[in-house]
């Protein structure tokens, strides 16, 4: 023992000096070992940062950590849509058969009916809403009804359309002085300017009161076309049990309004969707603007893309001139002169550009003045907490299907609310879905029964008008049809949809209705969401969901979070490979690098090592004596290179992190900054790639030196 | 019972496709406690001879038997055992171990024995380095020694694990004459002081005149064997 002691303590000794006595190569080789040290650190605490951030914000969002569908689909599963847009999936029939059968798998805790898809959502304009209001007004004076408040609004909305027409004919004045009027549309063109003028004139509004209906029918049927803008929006949603949504994911949270209550139909709006579709566009640009001076320390100054914000909101006053009426226009004009300090003949069109015509010096103040004088006298958004709102969808037939749901609350995922590809998602009841996918919900099924029982003329044309608007502008029977009653009825029907009214059959009873558990489970998904006991035994858990769905003849196929979540699960992994070739790579050069190094170490040798067999050193006593050296520096560099890259990424940490600089990011790294961290059993595998690396650098130089034959020792020295 | 006995040993170096006999049936028998010197000119085959005795290299044919084993017959773990325990080297070029102290040098050899403690090393290596008159040195690097000091430790550690036989392969030819001759006087003293085997070779007719035989080699071949004084043949019979 005591042998091999002295022997081991004066190998150590040769290797050791022989390492300080070529300091420079030392330094050299080690450098190459810390830095790969370094790298290596730093790129598995990114990935696995990430890794865990987006397993975080997927699992934790929507995805589960294993997902259920139909496994005769023509497409993949992909929670995120793919690049064809949704994955086209065959129905689970009977959600309820499949929840029996999958809760019973050890380490399930809960099955969570999903189907994902996109639909489209009128958000109404702001000419159809002032329409809207006038309307109702028009109905109740109509109806007999009297009194000061009554007229006071009767008069601010009639003066509010009256105000809209005037900015439409304005607004059509300058496009016609640049429209080429010749062309094949130049005569519907010129009716719809003759219209127009014609509502724009004073007799038309001296008379409105004589023929109220008559006149607003003009309007609604001639006018309000003219102003067809941003009427509908796309919106992702997730057709679900929001109870058991709510208690499979943690992140979500109700944003404002409330939880849909249970058993009801009702829809939770994405709550970032809302910030980038439904919000007002001069809000929303200042929105933007604050966010990059503030976070991102942005200049108007400097930035193009800033300075085009602010001439977009500067141009594009109109949506709240239409919004305002005469009253409230008054307020505001008063207001932002004082706030703006302009001057007192300026109208409010000029008052606004002032206020959106921001620099970098009055923008905050600018800002402020926005939220507290205009944005509490306009729709900031388009769909607001208690609306009812239409969503419509191509079923699979082909024709569009549209349901009413009322908006009880925004949804966002808490830390990745921002994130394009979490806070987009809307949450909506499975009953709504099933209707909108066009599946026959019980509801629908009777109601089709009873038209076909008895044909209801009303019915009927109510039905054909939906779908003349959804399906087609060409077969709008409104102009074609006799009868000037149902004409009437779709053309206020158009109106209603744009607004969110109800149309379907009987509405209030379907919204009021409260479904039991059961009805909302025995019924069609496209996905199911499993959340487990110990997300630790993925794999064994997945097969065992397979097994118990084979063996009870379900068809389902079963997928991993990270494979359900397709483009968005393979970016992590594909960074994952990027970055595991980047790492081979890199050591493959360090390893010949370093190889060469004590290569050539070795051959500088070979006289010593000579002696050293010659005088009685066996072979193994030389190849230990290599692999000390090379050991030695992989463990002193790479725990250098490994201690400076987790100081740099605590230094990263406590600086803030790498701030996500888009929506994909924000979910990558399940908040708004990546704080990049180093496990301890990441730490203690990246020392031992490092370790392993070096050693193997080494190790052919040694048996090199190993081969060397006493005899180098006798060669004469030149 | 010879310590060195060699047997029409030849010896041939491959260099590219032809074939250079380095030695050609040379025989000779050593006995314990020689001081002998291999006498030739460069290339004769001196530095050969002497690597087949050593261990460090093996015949082509014939025998060579070192301490009465048949070298051929030994692994080459075996053989590095060999040269541990039985034989010591003096280099040409001192071949001293540069990283490592006078004192470590010395005791290099003891410690791939691994049969003496801490204590016993160090006493037998001071006492060497005492005797080679380097006591002084112990804690120096060879690079802060003269070329007469490293041979003199280089002798040292030779000496160290008490080997049967020394072989020294020109061992004076880096340096100067008066060096050369009291590095030679040493190794003269040591031979008989403990009765070790010396086997030298040299092109140094100064150098040779110290031995008690002189083995004139030449072209790979022995042309002849001096006995210069009757010591070695009294010592060795």
């Amino acid at each position: 023992m005591a042998a091999a002691a002295g022997e081991t303590k004066i190998l150590f000794k040769i290797a050791l000096r022989n390492l300080w006595a070529s300091l420079v190569r030392s330094l050299f080789v080690g450098g190459v070992v810390a830095l790969g040290a370094f790298l290596l650190v730093f790129c598995v605490a990114m990935v696995g940062t990430i890794n865990r951030g987006m397993s975080v914000s997927i699992q934790n969002s929507l995805g589960g950590q294993l997902q259920v569908y139909n496994a005769s689909s023509e497409d993949k599963l992909e929670l995120y849509g793919g690049m064809s847009g949704e994955s086209r999936l065959v129905p689970i029939e009977d959600f309820a058969a499949i929840k029996a059968v999958l809760e019973d798998v050890p380490n399930v805790r809960q099955v969570v009916p999903m189907g994902i898809d996109q639909a489209m959502v009128a958000t109404g304009n702001a000419v159809d809403i002032a329409l809207e209001r006038l309307r109702n007004d028009v109905r109740r004076l109509e109806a007999g009804e009297r009194g000061p408040e009554l007229e006071r609004s009767y008069a601010a909305h009639l003066g509010h359309v009256r105000r809209m027409v005037s900015l439409l004919a304005q607004e059509l004045s300058q496009a016609r002085a640049i429209a080429d009027l010749g062309g094949r549309e130049a005569k519907e063109r010129q009716q719809e300017w003759e219209d127009l003028t014609r509502a724009n004139t004073d007799e038309f509004w001296a008379g409105f009161d004589r023929a109220r209906y008559e006149r607003l029918e003009f309007l609604e049927n001639k006018v309000a076309k003219l102003s067809l803008d941003a009427a509908f929006t796309f919106l992702r949603y997730v057709g679900t049990d929001p109870q058991a949504f709510f208690r499979a994911f943690p992140l979500a949270e109700i944003a404002e309004g409330e939880m849909i209550p249970p058993g009801r139909r009702g829809i939770l709006v994405g709550k970032q969707y809302a910030e980038e579709y439904l919000k007002l566009k001069n809000a929303r640009r200042l929105d933007q603007i604050k966010e990059a001076r503030d976070r991102w320390r942005r200049t108007i100054a400097r930035d193009e893309e800033l300075q085009r914000w602010v001439k977009e909101n500067a141009i594009g006053t109109r949506e709240i001139l239409l919004q305002l009426d005469p009253l409230r226009a008054e307020e505001v004009t008063g207001l932002l002169r004082t706030g703006l300090g302009a001057p007192a003949g300026e109208d409010l069109d000029a008052l606004l550009q002032r206020l959106f015509q921001t620099t970098d010096a009055d923008f905050d103040r600018k800002y402020r003045l926005f939220y507290e004088v205009i944005a509490p006298r306009v729709r900031l958004y388009s769909i607001n907490v208690g609306d009812t709102i239409t969503i419509k969808a191509p079923s699979k037939s082909g024709y569009f299907n549209a349901v009413n749901v009322q908006v009880y609350g925004f949804i966002k995922f808490k830390d990745i609310e921002r994130s394009g590809i979490a806070g987009m998602m809307s949450v909506m009841d499975l009953m709504s879905f099933r209707d909108l996918y066009g599946f026959l919900t019980r509801e629908k099924a009777a109601e089709i029964a009873q038209l076909k029982e008895s044909v209801q003329v009303q019915e009927l044309t109510r039905e054909d008008a939906e779908a003349a608007l959804f399906g087609g502008a060409e077969a709008a029977p409104a102009g074609g049809v006799p009868d000037p009653a149902p004409a009437r009825q779709s053309a206020i029907d158009e109106t209603a949809l744009l607004e969110g009214v109800k149309s379907g059959v009987r509405p209030e009873e379907l919204a009021a209705r409260v479904y039991s558990q059961e009805e909302i489970e025995r019924g069609v998904v496209l996905n199911a969401a499993l959340i487990l006991e110990d997300p630790g035994k993925l794999s064994e858990t997945l097969a065992a969901v397979q097994k118990a769905s084979d063996d009870a003849k379900l068809g389902l196929a079963v997928l991993s979070w990270k494979k359900a979540s397709g483009i968005v699960g393979n970016f992590v992994e594909t960074l994952q490979v990027v970055i595991a070739v980047g790492m081979v790579i890199i050591f493959l050069v360090a390893l010949v690098i370093v190889n060469n190094a004590i290569g050539m170490a070795v051959l500088q040798r070979v006289k010593e090592i000579g002696t050293l067999r010659a005088i009685g050193a066996q072979r193994r006593f030389v190849l230990a004596m290599l692999l000390v050296e090379a050991m030695t520096l992989g463990i002193v560099f790479g725990l250098l290179g490994t201690g400076f890259g987790v100081a740099v990424l605590s230094a990263l940490r406590s600086a803030g992190g790498i701030p996500a600089s888009n929506d994909f990011t924000y979910f990558l790294f399940a908040g708004p900054a990546l704080l990049p961290s180093l496990s301890a059993l990441d730490t203690v595998w990246s020392l031992a790639v490092v370790f392993v690396v070096s050693v193997l650098s080494g190790f052919y130089p040694a048996v090199l030196a190993m081969r060397v034959t006493p005899v180098e020792a006798m060669a004469s020295e030149e | 019972m010879a310590i060195v006995s060699v047997k029409n040993v030849s010896k041939d170096y491959q260099l590219g496709k032809t074939v250079v006999p380095a030695l050609r049936g040379v025989s000779l028998d050593i006995e314990p406690g020689e001081f002998l010197s291999i006498a030739g000119p460069s290339g004769s085959g001196k530095t050969t001879l002497l690597n087949l005795i050593g261990c460090v290299d093996t015949a082509t044919s014939g025998t060579v038997m070192v301490g009465g084993k048949d070298t051929r017959s030994l692994s080459e773990r075996q053989l590095t055992d060999l040269r541990l325990h039985t034989i010591g080297f003096i280099f040409q070029s001192f071949n001293l171990v540069q990283v490592l102290s006078v004192f470590q040098n010395v005791e290099f050899p003891l410690l791939l024995q691994g049969k003496l403690t801490a204590r016993e090393r160090e006493a037998r290596v001071m006492a060497l380095l005492e005797a080679v008159g380097i006591g002084t040195y112990r804690k120096h690097r060879p690079s802060e020694l003269s070329g007469g000091q490293r041979q003199r430790v280089a002798v040292a550690r030779a000496l160290v694990s008490r080997p049967a036989l020394v072989l020294a392969d020109e061992p004076t030819a880096n340096l100067d004459s008066q060096t050369g001759a009291t590095i030679i006087d040493l190794m003269k003293e040591m031979n008989q002081r403990d009765g070790t085997t010396f086997i030298f070779s040299t092109h140094d007719p100064r150098v040779m005149s110290h031995a008690n035989a002189v083995v004139r080699i030449a072209d790979g071949q022995i042309v002849a064997r001096e006995e210069l004084n009757g010591q070695a043949a009294a010592g060795g019979k």
